[in-house]
C-alpha cells in the first residue's frame, strides 16, 4: 500500500481501473508521455515491482505467464507522431490500433503492411509480439519495416535506437531486437515504420495445388491454404495481375478476402522451414484442426480446441525436428507455450539483463523464463 | 628497375581484383592476392620493409596471368608492376634457381641449335615412348606434340605469294612456338595468304622477350625487344600465333627505342582473321562441323581483352564454341610457373580439365602453346587441342 | 608458448602469418586506415574458429574478423595488436533449399558467386554492393552491407534468416533459424551489421529471391545534379519503387567511362540509373512511367540497355566507381550518409558546396532511390595538409547530413571511420544502451574492440542512480 502511494504521487494521476482482461493486480497506471513510463519502471525497477505491459489484449496470452504487480496501459500513447508522406515512413506510438494506422496511410495509397484483418489490435501489440500479416510472402516480415524506435527500457532508460531512414546501418540493430521481444526489454514507446505503396490492382485466386503456384508465381502477396481451399493473393499493376490470374488458371475475384478469424478458444502458431508446410498440413488433416497456412512463408495457424496434449506433443516434436516450433498464440492451456528453449537462451538472458537489470519487465515471459 | 611510385600509388586497395586472381580463388589469403602483392610492393619501394624470401616468394607465387588487371577500374598495369618487381629481386636476392631459370628464358631459348637438339632429343623419347615413366613434375613434356626429329625453322622463310598482296605481314616465329608448333605456322601462313597477305617470318628476328620478362630477366627482354624492333621494320602487320607473344609485343613501348611502332603494328592472328572473316576477306564454312570447348589464354584475354576473336573464327570454321569458365581463370601454365610452382599449376589445371570434361567435349581450342602444353598434360588421351587457326584452316582444306 | 605457436598448432604453419610483410597485407581493407595485426590465420572450420578464439582470450588479445577486405569504415581493421580471423576458405555453399529459398553458406563465400551458383534455380541473393565481386557473404553480415537492388529488397539483415556464430567465449551458438520467427528474442538481427563484435559468424543462412521475369534499365541524362534527383522524389511519388535508382556526376561518369568504355554520357552534369524488374506487363509500364517523369524533369536523353549484356555493362560501370577513382587522385576519402529522400536535394546542394569552399576535388556516387549519399573526395595523402582538410570537408558534409534528418551510414557500416561521430547522431543514453548489449555478448571486451562505439560509451552512472528526466535526450 506504501508503494502504491509512493507511486500514485510519483505518477500523478496516471493511475487508473483496472483493465477488463488484465491479471488482476494492485496497480493498473496509463502513461501519457514517455518520462511518465520512465518513471513508473524506474519505480518498478528500484522496488522490485514486476510489470506487465498491456496493449489491445489481443496478444497477452502469447508466452510464459507473468505474474505482475503492476499493469502498465499503452492506452495513453496512442498517437501518429509524424507521417512522411514522401519519404514514405511513418512514426507512431504503441496504442495507436492497426485499424487507424492503415486507414490513414490508405488516404494516400500507402501501407504499414501490418496485419490484415486487424480488430482492436494495436501498432504497439503487433510490433511488441514481433507478427506479421500475411502480406509477408511479399513484402518481409514486420520486423523488417521497424526503422526506429524508442524504448523505455526496465530500469527506466529511454532510449533511442535505429533512424527514420529506409536505410540505416548506424549503430546496433535496436528496432529489430524489439521486435518480438514481448515487453521483455522494457516499453516499446514509439516507433518509425517503413511503408509501401499500396498496388494499383489486387486480386485473390483459387488454386488446386499450392506449392505449384508458388513455384510459379512471380512474387505473389500471399498463398493461404484452409481446409477450405487455397487461395493466391496477388497485386500489381492491372496489366501484371491480368497476367498472373491467367497464369494460375483458377477462378479469380477481384480484391483480396483475407481468411476470417478461426474459431476456437486455444489457438496456436506452427511455424516450420517454408518446404515443409504441405507435410504439417497432413497431420493437422489427421487430427481435425481448422488452420490457415502461409505457403512460402511457413507459417501455420491452427486451432488446437479438443486435441489432446499427447496429440499437441507430437505435433511439437515434429515442428521442432523439422527446425520450427509450436507455440501458444491465443487462449490459456496447460501446453508448455513455447516449447524447447532456444540453444542461444543464456546469451539471451544477457541480453535482456543489459536492458532490464532487475528483470521486471515481463519477467520470464520469453523461452527458458528468461 | 622495379615499380614506379606512379604505378604503385595508382592502386586505391578496393579490393576488386580478388577474385579474378587464381592464387587467391585458391587459397584465400590476402598475401596471395593481386592487392597484398602491390602493398608488398610499395613496402619494399619505399624501403618499409627490407627485401627477403618472403617478399621473394609472394612476387614468385603470381603467374602473371593479368586477370587483375583486367579487372581493375583503376587501370593498374600489373604486369608491368610484376616484371619490373622481379627484375629488382633478381638484382636483390640472385637466387641459384632464378639464375638458372633467366639463363634459361634469357638466353638459351634464344640460341636455335641448342632449341633444335633439345626438340629433337625430346622427339627421340617420345618416339621412344619413355616421355609416358616421367614423373609428373614434368608435365610440360607429356603435354608436348609429338615433336620431329629433323627440326625445321619458319625464320626465313618468305612466302611471295599472292604477287600483288593486300599487305605485308611480319610473322613471329618465336623460341618453342617455331620448334614445336610448326603446324601452327603453317597454318597461319595458309590462312593470311588466302586472305591475300605476303608472309615473311625475318631473318635476325628472336624469341619476343615475354618470358624473359616475366621471369626478371630485363636486360635480356629489352636486348631482344631491340633486335626484332630492327628486324620487324618495315611490314604493315606483325602477327603473333602464340597470345603470351603478341600480348609482349604490343608493350615493347617500355622495351625497346621505337618499340612503339611494333607495338602499333602487332596483331594476335585471332583478332586479325577474324576482322578478315568480319570483313568478307576469309570465307565461313558452309557446314556445321559439331562442338568444340574454349580455352581462353590470359595473354589473349586478359592483356589484350581479345574474347570474341577467337569464338569468331571457331565460328567460321563450322563449330559451335562452348565456354568453360566464366571467368577465364589461368589454366596453370603462365610459363615456367608450371615447373617452379608445380603444385599450384597442377590444380589450376585439374581444375580447367574438370572444366573441359563438364562440357563432354573432346576437342578444345587454345591460341597460346603454354596452355596447349598444360591442358594436354591433363587431358591425357582422347582429347584434341589445338589453336584456333588450326581448325579454321583445317575446314578450308 | 607464445600465440603464434598455439595457433600453429591449431591450424599448422601454413594457415599462420606472422611475418611482417605478410601482416601488413593484412593491416588495412578497402578504407583508409591502418592497424596493427599480431598474426593473421586462415582456419577452415567453425572449430577451428572457435580454437583461435580461445587461444586469443587465453592469451588475452583482441580478435578481429575479416572477409575479403573490401570494407570502407575499417571494420576489419584492428584498432590494437589483434589476431585477425580471415573467414575466406570457410566457403562452402551448402543445403539450398529450392522450396524454402535458402542456403547455408560460409562466411568466406563471395556474394555473387553465391547468386552465380544458384541462377540455375532461378534465384538470386538479392543484396548487391558495389564490390560483389569481391566481397564476401561474411563481411555483408558483419557490416549490414547494402546495394543498388537494396532499394526494394531491403539490406543485408532482411535476407539472413539464421547465424552459426563463435561466442567471445569459444562456443558455438545458431540464432535464428530456417523457420519464421523462431521463439525468443531477435538475436540474429543484432548480430548482423555488429562488425564483428558480437561474435564471429561461421555459418549463415541466407534467404533468396527469384530472379525476375523481366528486367528493364535505364540510363536517364540530366543537366544538373537536382533535376535527377527531383525525378527520384517525382518516381517514388507516383507509386513506384524501382529495383534500383542510382546517380552518378560528371566527374564520375568520367572515370568509370575511362575504365568500362560503356559509352555513358560524360558531358551529362548526372545520369540516373533506373531499374525495374517484375512481370513483362508492370515492367512495361513502369519504364514508360519512369521516361514519362524524367521528360517532365528534365531528361536531355533516355537510354535502355537493349540486352543483359548492355544491362551488366552499365551495372558493372556503376559498380566500378570507387576503384575508377584512382585516375583522379591516388586516394579517396567518401562517407555513406543517408537524407530522407526528400531532403535529398538539399543535401546534394550543400555537399557541393562543402567541397568548393575546402577545394576539394569530389566524385559523387549515391544510391538517389533511398537516400544513401556516397560524397567521395579524391586527394593526395603526401600533400602536406591534405588529409586534415579532406577529413574536414568529409565530416561537415556528414553533419549536414545529420542536421537534414539523417544518419552517418546507411550500407558500409560504423567501423572506424564514423565511430567518433556517433554522439551527432545518438544521445549518450542511447550509446550507453549499445554499449551494454555489446556487454551482453562480450563482457571482456576481446571481439574487435574500438569499433562501433566510441570511447566512454558506457556511462555506468546510467540507470538506477538517474532520475528519468535527466536520462532521456
Amino acid at each position: 500500500m506504501m508503494l502504491r502511494q509512493e507511486l500514485a504521487r510519483l505518477a500523478r494521476g496516471l493511475i487508473a481501473d483496472p483493465i477488463a482482461g488484465a491479471p488482476e493486480v494492485e496497480i493498473t497506471v496509463v502513461p501519457k508521455s514517455y518520462e511518465d513510463a520512465a518513471a513508473v519502471l524506474e519505480f518498478a525497477a528500484t522496488n522490485g515491482l514486476r510489470v506487465m505491459f498491456w496493449a489491445g489484449g489481443n496478444h497477452q496470452d502469447i508466452g510464459n505467464q507473468v505474474d505482475p504487480d503492476i499493469v502498465m496501459s499503452t492506452a495513453g500513447l496512442n498517437r501518429i507522431v509524424a507521417w512522411q508522406v514522401e519519404d514514405m515512413t511513418v512514426v507512431v506510438q504503441p496504442g495507436v490500433t492497426v485499424a487507424e494506422l492503415e486507414a490513414s496511410l490508405q488516404q494516400k495509397n500507402q501501407t504499414a503492411v501490418l496485419p490484415e484483418a486487424p480488430g482492436t489490435e494495436t501498432v504497439g501489440g503487433v510490433v511488441a509480439a514481433g507478427l506479421s500479416g500475411w502480406r509477408r510472402l511479399r513484402y518481409g516480415p514486420t520486423r523488417d519495416r521497424m526503422l526506429e524506435v524508442r524504448l523505455v527500457t526496465g530500469d527506466g532508460r529511454l532510449v533511442r535506437g535505429g533512424g527514420r531512414l529506409v536505410k540505416n546501418v548506424t549503430g546496433y540493430d535496436l528496432p529489430r531486437l524489439v521486435t518480438g521481444s514481448l515487453g521483455s526489454l522494457g516499453l516499446i514507446a514509439e516507433m518509425c515504420l517503413k511503408l509501401w505503396p499500396l498496388p494499383e490492382a489486387q486480386a485473390t485466386v483459387r488454386v488446386d495445388d499450392p506449392d505449384r503456384a508458388l513455384a510459379t508465381a512471380y512474387r505473389p502477396l500471399a498463398l493461404i491454404a484452409t481446409p477450405h481451399g487455397t487461395h493466391a493473393y496477388l497485386a500489381g499493376t492491372h496489366a501484371e495481375v491480368e497476367a498472373q490470374c491467367a497464369s494460375l488458371g483458377g477462378e479469380a475475384g477481384e480484391g483480396h478476402r483475407w481468411p476470417e478469424p478461426m474459431v476456437g478458444s486455444h489457438e496456436l502458431a506452427l511455424r516450420v522451414p517454408a518446404g515443409d508446410v504441405t507435410a504439417q498440413l497432413r497431420l493437422l488433416a489427421d487430427l481435425g484442426c481448422d488452420y490457415q497456412a502461409a505457403y512460402g512463408v511457413g507459417e501455420v495457424k491452427l486451432v488446437a480446441d479438443g486435441v489432446t496434449l499427447d496429440d499437441l506433443g507430437t505435433l511439437r516434436d515434429a515442428a521442432e525436428s523439422a527446425g520450427g516450433s509450436l507455440t501458444t498464440i491465443r487462449g490459456k492451456s496447460d501446453f508448455d507455450p513455447w516449447g524447447t528453449p532456444p540453444s542461444s537462451v543464456e546469451l539471451q538472458r544477457r541480453v535482456k539483463a543489459a536492458f532490464d537489470p532487475r528483470r521486471i519487465a515481463n519477467p520470464g515471459i520469453l523461452p527458458g523464463g528468461v | 628497375m622495379g615499380p614506379t611510385q606512379a604505378q604503385l600509388d595508382t592502386c586505391v586497395t578496393c579490393g576488386l581484383c580478388l577474385p579474378h586472381c587464381p592464387t587467391f580463388r585458391l587459397t584465400g589469403d590476402e598475401v596471395a592476392s593481386p592487392r597484398g602483392r602491390i602493398v608488398a610492393m610499395a613496402a619494399i619501394a619505399t624501403g618499409e620493409l627490407p627485401s627477403d624470401e618472403t617478399y621473394a616468394g609472394m612476387m614468385s607465387f603470381c603467374l602473371g596471368c593479368r586477370a587483375c588487371e583486367a579487372a581493375c577500374p583503376s587501370l593498374i598495369p600489373f604486369g608491368l608492376m610484376m616484371e619490373g618487381a622481379r627484375e629488382q629481386l633478381a638484382e636483390d636476392q640472385p637466387s641459384f634457381t632464378g639464375r638458372l631459370r633467366r639463363l634459361l628464358v634469357g638466353r638459351l631459348l634464344n640460341v636455335k641449335w641448342l632449341l633444335a637438339l633439345a626438340t629433337s632429343g625430346i622427339g627421340i623419347l617420345q618416339k621412344l615412348r619413355i616421355t609416358r615413366f616421367l614423373p609428373r613434375k614434368l608435365r610440360i613434356a607429356r603435354g608436348l606434340r609429338p615433336l620431329r626429329v629433323f627440326p625445321h625453322t619458319v625464320v626465313g622463310v618468305h612466302d611471295n605469294t599472292p604477287a600483288e598482296p593486300a599487305g605485308s605481314v611480319a610473322l613471329l616465329a618465336g623460341c618453342i612456338m617455331d620448334e614445336w608448333f610448326p603446324a601452327v605456322h603453317d597454318a597461319t601462313r595458309g590462312v593470311l595468304q588466302m586472305a591475300g597477305f605476303q608472309v615473311h617470318s625475318p631473318e635476325r628476328q628472336q624469341c619476343c622477350g615475354a618470358l624473359a620478362a616475366h621471369e626478371g630477366a630485363g636486360d635480356a627482354a629489352r636486348r631482344m625487344a631491340k633486335q626484332n624492333t630492327a628486324a620487324f621494320a618495315g611490314y604493315d602487320y606483325i602477327i603473333s600465333d602464340a597470345a603470351g607473344c603478341s600480348a609482349h609485343l604490343k608493350e615493347y613501348a617500355e622495351w625497346a627505342e621505337g618499340g612503339e611502332s611494333v607495338a602499333g603494328r602487332t596483331k594476335d592472328v585471332t583478332e586479325f582473321v577474324a576482322e578478315l572473316i568480319a570483313d568478307g576477306r576469309l570465307p565461313r564454312a558452309e557446314k556445321p562441323n559439331g562442338a568444340v570447348a574454349i580455352q581462353d589464354p590470359c595473354h589473349l584475354r586478359h592483356a589484350q581483352r581479345i574474347t570474341s576473336a577467337p569464338r569468331e573464327i571457331v565460328r567460321a570454321a563450322g563449330y559451335t564454341p562452348v565456354e568453360i569458365d566464366p571467368d577465364g581463370l589461368c589454366c596453370g601454365a603462365a610459363g615456367l610457373y608450371m615447373v617452379y610452382e608445380h603444385e599450384t599449376a597442377e590444380q589450376l589445371g585439374e581444375q580447367k580439365v574438370e572444366q573441359i570434361a563438364a562440357t563432354g567435349l573432346d576437342t578444345v581450342v587454345t591460341a597460346n602453346p603454354g596452355c596447349e602444353i598444360q591442358l594436354r598434360g591433363h587431358l591425357g588421351n582422347g582429347y584434341r587441342v589445338l589453336h584456333p587457326i588450326e581448325l579454321y584452316w583445317e575446314s578450308l582444306s | 608458448m607464445t600465440l603464434v605457436d598455439d595457433l600453429r598448432a591449431i591450424l599448422g604453419s601454413d594457415r599462420v602469418h606472422s611475418h611482417p610483410l605478410e601482416l601488413l597485407v593484412y593491416n588495412k581493407d578497402a578504407g583508409v586506415t591502418t592497424g596493427e595485426v599480431v598474426a593473421a590465420v586462415l582456419p577452415e572450420t567453425t572449430q577451428e574458429v572457435a580454437a583461435c578464439v580461445r587461444v586469443a582470450a587465453r592469451h588475452g588479445v583482441p580478435v578481429v574478423a575479416r572477409g575479403a577486405g573490401t570494407g570502407l569504415a575499417g571494420g576489419a581493421v584492428p584498432t590494437e595488436p589483434a589476431l585477425l580471423i580471415v573467414l575466406t576458405r570457410i566457403n562452402e555453399i551448402w543445403d539450398v533449399d529450392t522450396v524454402a529459398r535458402t542456403a547455408w553458406v560460409g562466411p568466406g563465400v563471395i556474394n555473387l558467386d553465391l547468386s552465380r551458383h544458384t541462377e540455375p534455380l532461378g534465384l538470386h541473393y538479392a543484396p548487391d554492393p558495389s564490390s560483389q565481386a569481391a566481397c564476401t557473404i561474411g563481411g555483408n553480415v558483419g557490416a549490414n552491407a547494402g546495394g543498388p537492388h537494396c532499394l526494394a529488397e531491403g539490406t543485408t539483415v532482411a535476407h539472413i534468416l539464421a547465424v552459426e556464430m563463435v561466442t567471445a567465449d569459444g562456443d558455438v551458438v545458431v540464432l535464428g533459424g530456417k523457420a519464421p520467427d523462431p521463439p525468443g528474442l531477435d538475436l540474429r538481427g543484432v548480430v548482423v551489421g555488429s562488425e564483428g563484435t558480437l561474435g564471429i559468424v561461421t555459418g549463415v543462412l541466407v534467404k533468396l529471391t527469384q530472379n525476375a521475369p523481366a528486367v528493364r534499365t535505364l540510363l536517364l541524362t540530366f543537366d544538373s545534379i537536382q533535376e535527377a534527383a527531383g525525378t527520384v522524389s517525382a518516381i517514388v511519388a507516383a507509386g513506384i519503387i524501382p529495383a534500383a535508382l542510382e546517380m552518378m556526376d560528371r566527374p564520375m561518369v568520367v572515370a568509370v567511362e575511362a575504365f568500362i568504355n560503356a559509352g555513358l554520357p560524360v558531358d551529362a552534369e548526372a545520369v540516373l540509373l533506373a531499374e525495374v524488374v517484375g512481370l513483362e506487363a508492370g515492367v512495361a509500364a513502369e519504364s514508360q512511367t519512369i521516361e514519362r517523369i524524367a521528360g517532365e524533369q528534365g531528361a536531355t536523353s533516355v537510354r535502355i540497355a537493349a540486352d543483359d549484356a548492355e544491362r551488366a555493362l552499365l551495372w558493372k560501370a556503376r559498380k566500378s566507381a570507387f576503384g575508377a577513382v584512382a585516375q583522379a587522385a591516388p586516394d579517396y576519402y567518401l562517407h555513406d550518409t543517408v537524407v530522407p529522400r526528400t531532403a535529398l536535394v538539399d543535401v546534394i546542394t550543400e555537399v557541393y558546396a562543402i567541397g568548393e569552399r575546402y577545394d576539394v576535388q569530389m566524385l559523387n556516387v549515391f544510391h538517389a532511390g533511398d537516400g544513401n549519399l556516397h560524397p567521395l573526395v579524391a586527394y593526395d595523402s603526401r600533400e602536406p595538409g591534405k588529409t586534415e582538410q579532406v577529413r574536414a570537408a568529409a565530416e561537415e558534409m556528414v553533419r549536414v547530413s545529420v542536421a537534414a534528418g539523417g544518419s552517418l551510414t546507411g550500407e558500409h557500416g560504423v567501423g572506424l571511420e564514423k565511430r567518433d561521430l556517433m554522439p551527432l547522431v545518438f544521445a549518450p543514453v542511447d550509446l550507453d544502451a549499445q554499449a551494454r548489449l555489446r556487454e551482453a555478448f562480450d563482457p571482456e571486451g576481446l571481439l574487435n574492440p574500438g569499433k562501433i562505439l566510441p570511447r566512454g560509451s558506457r556511462c555506468y552512472d546510467y540507470g538506477l542512480t538517474a532520475l528519468p528526466g535527466e536520462a532521456a535526450p
